[in-house]
């Protein structure tokens, strides 16, 4: 134990070293090994770890040090993520995951708010990342604007298509908001499809991102050192991802998370205290689907191709499933999630077509051994909030 | 519009198969709260049960009438039995998790289904023909064909339906499982089996879905892997159009999807790329007008 | 080029037995190792032209392997696409950014292909597609990596379009589904048949997923086609013909390569498909010189799924792309310039002809007919002579 100097209430900072390096082991690992049996035991010893820290209270040990010193926390991160950068600097495919993992964590941050904070029910993410995607193409085919407006376009656009379904959405709870959406997020795909003004069923190309004349498509050179272009990628993921966890970390610790708590859990309560429920509904609305969109631009950038069949209802259910894996209303659990449901089935190749059900089953696995998700949310504590 | 007679027989065949299917849907949830998207294809497996069946059956050398009623309660045995045992080994166990995880589960379920009878049943990617066992051909009033095998399944449609509304409103065990549905303490506390009437319940909703997957079969004379998928999505739609819970809501919400789909193409052929876009703009419309279902379901709120 | 000679049979059938009795002893006397990958759907509806093409492109691995004289070891590595172009680009990326692996046979999906293309180039990784057919995968840009052993349907259609006029019939109805692959079918069918001078009645596209096609079906009785046009796939079509046949509708059914193989026939069932006409880039395995070979290596190698229509096709590509290694060795560069010259080369498919797009300019399309519940090459069958009729002739 090496208790800090300042206060006596303090715990022990190390736990979040070790969280963090073990963290940033295991993911490199992950994306690196190809290898079955190695991959396996890698899985293996992350889970045995994962298991051993939360029998012995090493979760609750990271969680104190981690609320205690946030700013050495984001400092731990950024470092760990610069050294798994530079771990997988030439690795194209590893670096693509990994943004794509990024991406799909934040669009369900988004979720997270819409679902986990305000619950709403949006099943129909993935048709505001294609609202994303399909602005930045068309808005590169007429060039003109730079890329960084293009994507907070993305970003807005999604929240104008997503305001068209404001009024079923208010109106609707449950299982019909789920109905709701599911019938936009199919309708999207079928609409795209049948249009030809957007690319019809072929899809679009576009270039990739250039910020401030910073060409992402090059790889980069530095220190003598040859970086792949993907780390671009990961980079700007990486910041917008840090960025949305703040963000939705600040929303849910201020009274915005209070009032959105009591939406969700009683709505004749908030009116009785005068909440205005639409209000919020529309806030949480708009927030998610703002990051969906811009995700979805940057998605749509990196890939250099959208199709509508790149935004499915199906992709929809991806990214209800990592917020469900990882456990709703916790933002910290996407993370974990999205590691999963992005790179499994990837990894997944080599057991070719059996790949689906394999998923199918070992989602079944988690959904019935941890039925709150791998990172439950955890219970409101007013008074640590009030004083924070 | 001389064919509108044609386009009507058609509508009410299809219509018949997604209220069937939304009917299921409704049992599941006016029981136990739970939307259960595997139903589905639970009954595709009901329909290539009853392939297999029609198959042992022939080889046995049965008349073609045998052959038809060995696939029926084939198909209807197997999904009963697939049913309960969801319900037991993958529901229950999950009944107190929030209604998202289940319903996360239930697609799962689903998908393991779809794919185990793609990998497992021989060839199973491929479409499959299901034998002709009704009387083929029909007669023509005016410029519509009428054919025989679809006036018989509409009406044996029609009296599943009502035999499940029979059930459920005048049986012992549908008293029960109205008890269980309105308050399970209290049931409990009656003395009803709690454990015995939820598995029950999930056999009866699943052989009408077995039903269904006959139906479909023996009108489309072709079944695949993934017919179920699509009849899930479009009987939950029904469903909650309807109104959860209510069985009359379901069925009115399977005949107007049908009758929304045929409408487009009949009324305007040359944008039949769109026909499912007007549907679920409608939807939408529908669901705004009436957040919790055209006959709204007893109880304000269940979710 | 000796695609699969008695020896390499024979040689195939001792390496299976080999390492039965003797282990690894293989090992001894090991080559270098070079490895190659395939793309293509593995997994959804499309699936078993997927791993119809990956077993039959294992196959050419296996054969040339078995083959003594070679100079390299091949490894195949197989990805699913899932025939999805943001899955394309993924597995792609993942094998072109692998410098262990040298060249790819990648693709049935058309929209798949066209999103991968730049990647392929990006990382200058040779490639032959095996079974996509839009026009664009090779003419939207000219990529010295991209190649392509099938033919684009544009020849399948002026071919199938020709066949039709000269049979005489006048009116058509096109069904096609919504994907690229239907939309550019029907473009194209459109055209030809338009130039032609054929009339056609209405154009209807659906969700190949969709299970009803009353509504669309009683609207075609109303418009009483002679010819039904299908573009699209296996599933679909086998759904049309069914219903067709349920609604009564009497129209001869003209498909496209789309629906050849087997499966059309066992899903609709021999009665149903009987004169059903089909345009496929392919004259039949049994007429070409090698043919025979790989339907029997085929069955020797005890794959429990068939080749489908395009199997030969990735066997083709395989082979293509092994044979230049061997000529130039392990060289991705080397490999993208070889393939370029790639002029006249023999194969089971047909003669392969790389033009400066890389695209194969010497398909052998072929007419064909279901005649009791098989495919036969149209001049041969029983139509031709008078015995059979198809529907509707005017």
């Amino acid at each position: 134990m090496t208790p800090s100097s300042r206060t006596l209430a303090r715990g022990p900072v190390w736990p979040l070293f070790v969280a963090v390096a073990f963290a940033a082991v295991a993911l490199t690992a992950l994306v690196l090994i190809e290898n079955q049996k190695l991959l396996g035991a890698a899985l293996a010893i992350t889970a045995a770890f994962c298991f051993c820290a939360a029998r012995f209270g090493g979760v609750a040990a990271t969680e104190v040090a981690a609320s205690e010193n946030p700013w050495l926390l984001r400092g731990l991160i950024t470092v760990a993520s610069l050294a798994v950068i530079f771990v997988l600097r030439d690795d194209n495919f590893g670096l693509l995951m990994l943004a794509t993992v990024l991406i799909y964590a934040t669009i369900c941050l988004g979720l997270t708010v819409q679902m986990g904070y305000a619950g709403l029910t949006n099943f129909a993410a993935a048709a505001f990342a294609g609202t994303g995607g399909y602005t930045a193409a068309m808005l590169g085919q007429q060039g003109g604007l730079p890329d960084a407006l293009v994507l907070v376009c993305g970003g807005l656009v999604a929240v104008f298509i997503g305001s068209l379904l404001i009024l079923p959405v208010l109106r609707t709870r449950g299982h019909y908001g789920a109905l709701t959406t599911m019938a936009f997020g199919v309708m999207f795909n079928v609409f795209l499809d049948a249009n030809d003004f957007f690319g019809g069923p072929q899809g679009l190309k576009l270039p990739g991102i250039n910020l401030f004349g910073w060409d992402f498509t090059n790889d980069i050179h530095i220190f003598g050192l040859v970086l792949s272009s993907y780390v671009n990628y990961v980079i700007l993921t990486g910041i917008l991802t840090a960025l949305a966890m703040i963000f939705v970390g600040l929303l849910d610790r201020s009274w915005v998370g209070v009032w959105f708590d009591v939406v969700r859990l009683d709505e004749t309560a908030a009116s009785v205290f005068g909440l205005k429920i639409a209000y919020w509904k529309v806030l949480a609305f708009t927030i998610g689907n703002f990051l969906a969109g811009l995700m979805g631009a940057v998605y749509a950038k990196m890939t250099g191709f959208i199709a509508p069949a790149n935004f499915t209802f199906g992709d929809s259910l991806v990214m209800v499933s990592i917020v469900i894996l990882g456990g709703i209303g916790n933002r910290w659990g996407v993370l974990p999630a999205a590691l999963i449901v992005v790179l499994l089935p990837e990894k997944l190749q080599f057991i070719q077509e059996y790949r689906l059900i394999f998923y199918a089953v070992l989602v079944i696995a988690i959904l019935t051994m941890r039925p709150d998700g791998l990172v439950a949310r955890r219970v409101r504590k007013l008074r640590a909030e009030a004083s924070a | 519009m001389g064919m509108i007679g044609q386009h009507l027989l058609n509508g009410l065949m299809q219509g018949t198969i997604y209220g069937l299917v939304a009917m299921g849907f409704t049992i599941f949830f006016g029981v136990m709260n739970v939307i259960k998207f595997s139903h589905g294809d639970v009954l595709t497996l009901g329909a290539f049960g009853g392939l297999v069946a029609v198959w042992a059956a022939n080889a046995l050398g049965l008349s073609v009438p045998l052959q038809f009623i060995v696939a029926l309660c084939v198909a209807m045995a197997l999904t009963a039995v697939v049913g309960a045992g969801i319900s037991h080994f993958l529901i229950m166990p999950l009944r107190n998790a929030p209604p998202l995880n289940m319903l996360l589960m239930t697609m799962m379920v689903g998908t393991a289904i779809r794919e185990a009878i793609r990998l497992f049943f021989p060839n199973g990617t491929n479409p499959q023909r299901f034998p002709e066992l009704l009387p083929a051909g029909g007669f023509n009033i005016g410029p519509s064909f009428f054919r025989t095998d679809a006036i018989i399944l509409i009406i044996a449609g029609a009296a599943s339906i009502g035999a499940v509304y029979w059930i459920i409103n005048h049986s012992k065990f549908g008293l029960a499982m109205r008890a269980v549905a309105e308050d399970t303490e209290t049931a409990r506390v009656m003395g009803i089996n709690f454990g015995r009437i939820i598995p029950l319940t999930f056999a009866l909703g699943s052989i009408t879905a077995g039903f269904a997957g006959m139906i479909y079969a023996l009108y489309y004379s072709e079944i695949n892997y993934s017919m179920g998928l699509l009849l899930a999505v479009i009987g939950f739609t029904a469903a909650i159009v309807g109104g959860l819970g209510n069985i009359w809501g379901a069925i009115i919400g399977g005949y107007l999807f049908a009758g929304l789909q045929t409408f487009v193409v009949a009324a305007m052929p040359s944008m039949s790329d769109y026909k499912n876009v007007f549907a679920f703009v409608l939807i939408i419309v529908l669901i705004t007008w009436r957040p919790t279902g055209l006959l709204a379901e007893r109880g304000s709120e269940r979710v | 080029m000796g695609t699969i000679t008695k020896r390499g049979l024979a040689a195939l059938a001792v390496a299976s037995v080999l390492p039965l009795a003797f282990g690894s002893f293989s090992a001894a006397f090991a080559k270098d190792k070079v490895k190659i990958a395939f793309v293509g759907p593995l997994t959804g509806a499309i699936s078993p032209h997927g791993i119809g093409g990956r077993n039959s492109a294992e196959l050419a691995v296996k054969l040339m392997n078995a083959e003594p004289n070679t100079k390299y070891e091949y490894e195949l590595v197989v990805l699913d696409d899932e025939c999805k172009p943001n899955v394309g680009v993924q597995v792609v990326t993942k094998i072109a950014s692998d410098r262990s692996i040298i060249a790819a046979i990648p693709h049935y999906c058309s929209a798949t292909a066209i999103a991968t293309v730049d990647i392929f180039n990006r990382f200058k990784m040779p490639m032959v597609v095996w079974a996509a057919v839009l026009p664009e995968i090779t003419y939207a840009k000219k990529y010295p990596e991209v190649h392509r052993v099938s033919g684009i349907l544009i020849g399948q259609n002026r071919i199938g379009a020709q066949f039709m006029k000269a049979r005489g019939y006048k009116k058509f109805v096109s069904f096609a589904d919504s994907t690229d692959y239907g939309k550019s079918m029907n473009k194209y069918f459109t055209q030809f048949t338009l130039e032609n001078g054929s009339e056609i009645l209405g154009s209807f596209s659906v969700p190949p997923d969709q299970q009803d096609l009353s509504a669309e079906l009683t609207k075609i009785k109303e418009l009483n086609p002679e010819v039904i046009y299908f573009g699209g796939l296996t599933p679909l079509g086998a759904r049309l013909r069914t219903q067709m046949a349920k609604f009564g509708i009497n129209a001869q059914l003209e498909g496209n390569s789309g629906i050849m193989g087997d499966a059309f026939v066992n899903a609709a069932g021999p009665e149903l498909a009987e004169g059903t006409l089909t345009f496929f880039d392919s004259p039949p395995l049994s007429k070409m010189p090698g043919g025979k070979m790989f339907s029997d290596a085929y069955k020797a190698a005890g794959y429990s799924e068939p080749p489908e229509a395009y199997g030969p096709f990735a066997y083709v590509a395989t082979r293509l792309v092994m044979e230049t290694i061997e000529k130039v060795g392990p060289d991705r560069a080397k490999v993208t310039a070889d393939l370029g010259d790639v002029k006249d080369r023999p194969s089971i498919v047909g003669p392969v002809t790389f033009d400066d797009h890389g695209q194969n300019i010497t398909p052998l399309t072929t007419s064909y007919v279901v005649q009791d519940g098989k495919w036969v090459v149209w001049e041969e069958s029983e139509y031709v002579s008078g015995k059979r009729k198809l529907k509707n002739l005017p």
